[in-house]
């Protein structure tokens, strides 16, 4: 599908209200945990409630965490944050430290990133320090004040490369240097 | 006595042709003519422009690389020196910079691409390397260099 499409809009890296560059505000609202108490795919979010969740919780004092435990249904995880936007997440059958990795992947988010397509993975109010380049950059300064047509400057020194000074090369790129020349010494 | 389980053994049958059809118009909302209006022709192109998304993501990767070549060979021409003799002297310095970086400071920082092509020559002079590309010199000022201790730095070992 082509960019003109309305779903899959395209979209910068951004930090909304310079989030983090002053203060950090943890963007996760609320966390719920929906799993089953007996069922084998629950197996990796029970394990991680046992272990690690107080821990979690004690760290994050400003994200409410909800359990639900819920029979025959499958583990799930969603996250609301303070955008509005809501994240569902299948966990069946997902290891303990997998769900680890994407609770910290929650936890760190701004909102839903799947709305829209990054187009670059950096963004920079300041791409440049030195100065972007332009034509004149590594042009002699002399080019401001002098008139045009001038013999100095439209001078035909960038000639190709001549047979003599091919000839040159190529014999100095066979030539053996003296320390490769092994002595009887 | 609530039975809850009961609800998640109903099956539902598929999606029927309006919805199956409209996931295809909505695809084809910018077309033209009857391949926005009329299912047999519509469902042909979007199908086609699949299979060119497809396609294009390695496209993409080529082309972007075309371009950093294309802007890292013009930035060497203005410090007489060749793309080629540029990679070879930072490879042999340990700079592992690849081409995206490259292309990003010879437009972004032009003084930064001008020390590592000075930086690449110096390393190409003392290990006698000669590069036998055609480089039309002369076009750009060779830097100062004498007090930086360029040799020093390339010369330990690292």
């Amino acid at each position: 599908m082509s960019n003109k499409n309305m779903f899959m809009k395209s979209a910068f890296v951004r930090a909304p209200l310079q989030n983090g560059v002053g203060r950090y505000v943890c963007q996760l609202q609320r966390i719920v945990l929906k799993f089953c108490k007996s069922h084998g795919g629950s197996r990796g979010i029970r394990d991680f409630i046992e272990q690690d969740l107080v821990d979690f919780a004690k760290q994050n004092a400003s994200v409410v965490v909800y359990l639900k435990p819920r029979r025959h249904r499958g583990p799930v995880l969603v996250a609301e944050y303070l955008n509005g936007d809501r994240v569902w997440m299948n966990v069946q059958n997902k290891t303990h430290s997998e769900i680890t990795k994407w609770m910290e992947v929650l936890r760190t988010q701004q909102g839903d990133i799947s709305g829209a397509r990054l187009r670059k993975y950096q963004y920079t109010d300041y791409p440049s320090v030195q100065g972007p380049w332009t034509p004149f950059t590594f042009k002699d300064p002399e080019l401001n004040v002098a008139t045009l047509p001038d013999p100095k400057f439209g001078a035909n020194n960038r000639l190709s490369i001549s047979a003599t000074e091919k000839l040159r090369l190529m014999f100095e790129k066979q030539a053996i240097s003296e320390k490769d020349v092994k002595t009887g010494e | 006595m609530v039975f809850l389980t009961v609800a998640n053994w109903i099956r539902a049958r598929g999606p029927d042709e309006f919805w199956r059809k409209r996931r295809i118009f909505r695809l084809a909302a910018h077309y033209t003519g009857r391949r926005r209006n009329c299912y047999s022709v519509a469902v042909r192109n979007v199908h086609r422009a699949l299979a060119y998304a497809t396609k294009a993501r390695k496209l993409k990767k080529e082309d972007m690389k075309v371009l950093w070549d294309t802007r890292i060979t013009a930035a060497c021409e203005q410090h007489n020196i060749t793309a080629f003799s540029l990679r070879e002297g930072l490879g042999r310095a340990d700079i592992m910079l690849d081409r995206k970086s490259l292309s990003d400071l010879a437009a972004w920082e032009p003084k930064t691409f001008h020390c590592l092509a000075a930086v690449a020559k110096e390393k190409l002079n003392l290990d006698n390397f000669i590069d036998g590309t055609d480089k039309k010199e002369p076009t750009g000022i060779n830097l100062n260099l004498k007090d930086v201790m360029l040799e020093a730095w390339l010369k330990e070992k690292k």
